[in-house]
């Protein structure tokens, strides 16, 4: 295989050019250049110093090993969560319901604590819960779809709230912690992720949502079924012409989200000291939200798993950097603030979006410019008669 | 012209509506679709428009209807010159049109839906002001359609009833209707008919677009027949010949008139030569027993179709498009299922089997709609260039991992071989010409090996060197003892490759013979839908 010519493949392949005509990767970067400086906008008119800000953010994000170690922390169940959505995307459907269905994972990875296994095979056994269960809290909407023609942004958000509650209850009434009823059991040291760095939150988590990044870059670009997903979202009927059953990449694409959402929750459970349990009694703190910041975590990433690793690391950084940020003593900067910029970001990544839904506001720009263009240049018409 | 202060038309010097004037047509891509076309729409007229795919009909009365702008000519009414900018200041000016794809809201109203079609930005919606007029239209017109019904609840004919009430409600004076009887069963076609001379009298003009012959010769005034952009014919009804219409409308084969027909047979040398007299000695491939089909709205649109391919042979189907090809052949390729009859390959059954399921039995397909079903368009030429066939050995590995190096190596002979011209395997497809995008489906197809191929509509919109790289290549299938079906919508391009012809009409075939065996007199008759025998 010396001419082999399979090394003419890119390392960011299936990253389509947007209508700015842009690297998509640099306009992710763009778009959170954009974020900042609304939120950079914001701080001043309420007072605040923005500079100061945000040189407490960076310093707190991604100022040392400690910063570092957070912000990789933070980032890890942000990976997995974007990895739900994007590989859902790549099949052409909208799956909502990474929260629910990670949830429902972190509820299955808790269960580890009623049994006693060997250290790793425990590990090993609460993961294989967390995905089995986010799997299953995925596929019936998925199945919804596909039989009933449900809508699958309905059917996720239904059963987001479902998983939420569920969750809730198991966390109170279930698999409580006998000793302290705002918390579940505790999960076994024996079935913890170690901790990478001492005093920090990052566990060898961080290892299986880049392992789980790389599976899915090898299965959506590698694999025959990954090239059935990314057709069917591309062109269903093209993929159909293609002997591509639909249905089944559908059910697929939603079974390994829920996998990815599943595993997020474990990494929660299992992985994030000092508690190693769920907090029932404060509404589940820990997981909140974490599902609908991976939807952002995979538009910045572009809905590539390497993207989204990229975009993970920044996330988390937010995230660890905006707390610092808000203790910062002369400037304390709400933590709502990061919420803002992500919001922002999250905005200004939507507009080339907009520009290529409407491509009718891009024509009348374009006669505009066109027009101003020839008011300038009297050559252009009159000149040639 | 005894009534008088009627609509400024009546008053026009010499009694003409709308005079169309040297209308010709290009269109960005390049494509002629019209040529100094002239026309005068009189008062109390029904004209049919008649002519082949691509003649142009379409082009003349979007034209009309203020839907795309003519590249050079004028639209010129008894007041000097008009421009319409877009359809509703045709509709302002009193021309109306309907198209063959209804623009009506499925879940609103008849009442709701002719409302908005009246709105004008920030205006109220008088519903029962437009419901009023309605019914005296309705009352006026003899058109029944219910009124508070969502229209997605009516059948087809009663949607195009309140596509006609729509733009009637806008007093035109031209009502232009394009195809209007491909989608009514026979007794609405009657009661559409009795509608329209209704309108007549009352002085309301219409052009009805057509390639049915029996129709327009039993509704119209006036015969128009437009062929390749150019007007060929402007000839009162009551004198038209069945046989002279036909003659018009596929063009006419006279010693020394250089056709259509005898250019692109010059441009074909081989098709003319090679084969077309030898007897066809392949084995029965696709065996098709009293096909029956549905289309997307669930009317019948293929109607107990039956045929045999032979390896060896062409088999074309000609006929005017949405007389059930496309439907033909989406079951032939497991796109679509049949209500009946049966289909086979070398013996197997291939009704209602996936497509996957049918290449393996051999048969490669090219689709008709290169961009929707033929390729990915975001994806690259290599994975384009797998479609179909990821799933076989050659390119799928264990744990179905592609082989990628296999790919590559199969898109650089696909490129290679079929000269498709690209900056690589990693282009995207869409970043390619239509010519070398139908190369690479073509190519893909024939790197089957197939039993069959089923091809599509596969020179449309190609430029003439690709087409004819294209119809080559099936020459080259065929005389490989491969099985060709080729359905398409250029007459020429059949009859000049088939070694069989079937016509089809209305989901049936008129005729299936050799194709040497028709002069195109009788072609035509059999496309517009007269069977040979009532002429003879």
């Amino acid at each position: 295989m010396t001419e082999n010519p399979a090394r003419e493949s890119r390392l960011l392949r299936g990253v389509h050019r947007t209508v700015t005509g842009l690297h998509p990767a640099l306009e992710s970067v763009v778009a959170a250049i954009v974020g900042l400086l609304i939120g950079a906008v914001l701080m001043y008119i309420w007072g605040f110093d923005p500079w100061k800000a945000y040189w407490a953010l960076l310093r707190g994000a991604y100022g040392g090993s400690y910063e570092w170690a957070s912000s990789l922390a933070r980032g890890t169940p942000l990976i997995l969560t974007a990895l739900t959505f994007s590989i859902c995307v790549r099949a052409g459907m909208f799956n909502i319901g990474a929260e629910g269905q990670m949830m429902i994972g972190a509820m299955a990875a808790v269960c580890v604590a009623l049994f006693k296994a060997p250290v790793g095979l425990h590990l090993v056994i609460g993961l294989v819960f967390a995905a089995v269960a986010g799997a299953l809290w995925s596929v019936v909407p998925a199945i919804l779809k596909v039989s009933r023609g449900v809508s699958e942004v309905i059917s996720t958000i239904m059963f987001n709230w479902i998983g939420r509650w569920l969750a809730l209850y198991l966390a109170i009434y279930v698999i409580v912690d006998p000793m302290r009823a705002e918390k579940t059991l505790t999960v076994p040291v024996t079935a913890r992720f170690p901790i990478l760095v001492r005093g920090t939150d990052l566990s060898a988590s961080i290892f299986l949502a880049v392992g789980v990044a790389l599976v899915m870059y090898f299965l959506l670009w590698h694999t025959t079924l990954g090239y059935e997903v990314r057709a069917a979202g591309l062109n269903p009927t093209a993929a159909r012409y293609g002997g591509i059953r639909s249905k089944r990449t559908m059910i697929v694409s939603f079974l390994l989200g829920g996998v990815t959402a599943g595993l997020a929750g474990a990494t929660i459970a299992m992985g994030l000291p000092p508690s190693y349990a769920i907090f029932g009694g404060g509404g589940l703190p820990e997981l909140t939200n974490l599902g609908f910041d991976g939807m952002a975590v995979a538009m910045v990433g572009r809905n590539h798993p390497i993207g989204i690793l990229v975009a993970g690391v920044f996330f988390g950084g937010l995230n660890a950097g905006g707390r610092v940020m808000q203790f910062y003593g002369s400037n304390p900067v709400p933590l709502e603030m990061i919420r803002v910029v992500m919001g922002a970001i999250v905005l200004a990544m939507a507009i080339p979006e907009l520009i290529r839904l409407f491509p009718a506001i891009k024509r009348q720009g374009d006669k505009l410019f066109a027009a101003l263009r020839r008011g300038r240049d009297p050559r252009s018409k009159e000149g040639s008669a | 012209m005894n009534e008088n202060a009627g609509p400024e038309a009546r008053r026009g010097a010499d009694g003409y509506l709308l005079r169309a004037e040297g209308i010709t047509k290009i269109y960005s891509d390049g494509t002629v679709a019209l040529k100094k076309a002239t026309l005068e729409i009189h008062s109390h007229e029904i004209i049919g428009l008649l002519g082949e795919n691509g003649a142009g009909k379409t082009t003349l009365t979007k034209i009309l209807s203020g839907l795309l702008p003519p590249t050079h000519g004028r639209v010129v009414s008894p007041r000097g010159p008009v421009r319409f900018a877009n359809p509703r200041e045709a509709l302002d000016f009193g021309i109306g049109m309907v198209h063959q794809h209804f623009a009506l809201v499925g879940t609103f109203t008849t009442t709701e839906n002719v409302a908005l079609s009246h709105e004008k930005p920030f205006s109220l919606i008088r519903l029962a002001k437009t419901r009023e007029r309605l019914e005296a239209l309705m009352e006026e017109s003899g058109l029944r359609v219910p009124l508070d019904v969502p229209v997605e609840k009516l059948a087809v004919g009663e949607q195009q009833r309140v596509e006609i009430l729509k733009v009637l409600s806008r007093d035109v004076r031209l009502l232009i209707l394009d195809e209007p009887t491909s989608v009514l069963t026979p007794l609405e076609v009657d009661e559409l008919f009795a509608l329209l001379r209704k309108l007549k009298e009352k002085g309301t003009s219409v052009i009805l677009i057509t390639h049915k012959l029996k129709e327009v010769q039993s509704i119209t005034d006036r015969i128009v027949v437009l062929r390749r952009g150019e007007m060929v014919g402007d000839v009162r009804t009551a004198e038209a010949t069945t046989e002279r219409l036909a003659q018009l409308m596929v063009g006419k084969t006279l010693e020394g008139e250089p056709t259509a027909f005898e250019l692109s047979a010059e441009q074909l040398p081989r098709a003319l030569s090679a084969s077309r007299k030898k007897e066809f000695s392949g084995e029965g491939i696709l065996h098709v027993v009293d096909l029956v089909a549905r289309g997307n709205t669930g009317e019948v649109t293929v109607n107990g179709v039956t045929f045999d391919v032979h390896g060896g042979e062409i088999f074309g189907i000609a006929g005017v498009e949405g007389n059930g090809q496309s439907e033909l052949v989406e079951c032939l390729t497991g796109l679509r299922v049949p209500v009946s009859g049966s289909a086979t390959i070398r013996g197997t059954n291939i009704l209602g089997k996936d497509p996957r399921q049918i290449y393996r039995l051999g048969v490669a397909h090219v689709p008709e709609d290169r961009w929707r079903l033929g390729l990915v368009l975001p994806f690259t030429l290599a994975e384009n260039a797998i479609l179909g066939v990821h799933r076989w050995e050659e390119f799928q590995g264990p744990f179905g991992i592609l082989r990628r190096g296999k790919v590559y190596q199969h898109v650089r002979q696909l490129m290679d071989r079929f000269d498709i011209q690209a900056t690589g395997p990693n282009a995207p497809a869409k970043s390619l010409s239509g010519g070398n995008q139908q190369k690479l489906i073509v190519g893909r197809e024939l790197a089957k090996d197939p039993a069959i191929v089923v091809a599509s509509q596969p020179t449309r919109g190609l430029d003439i060197g690709a087409a004819k790289y294209i119809r080559d290549l099936l020459i080259e299938m065929r005389d490989n003892g491969r099985a060709i079906l080729l359905v398409s919508a250029d007459l020429d391009e059949v009859l000049a490759l088939a070694d069989q012809l079937a016509i089809m009409y209305e989901g049936r075939f008129m005729t299936s013979c050799r194709p040497d065996t028709l002069n195109r007199e009788q072609i035509g008759m059999l496309m517009g839908g007269v069977a040979c025998k009532e002429v003879a």
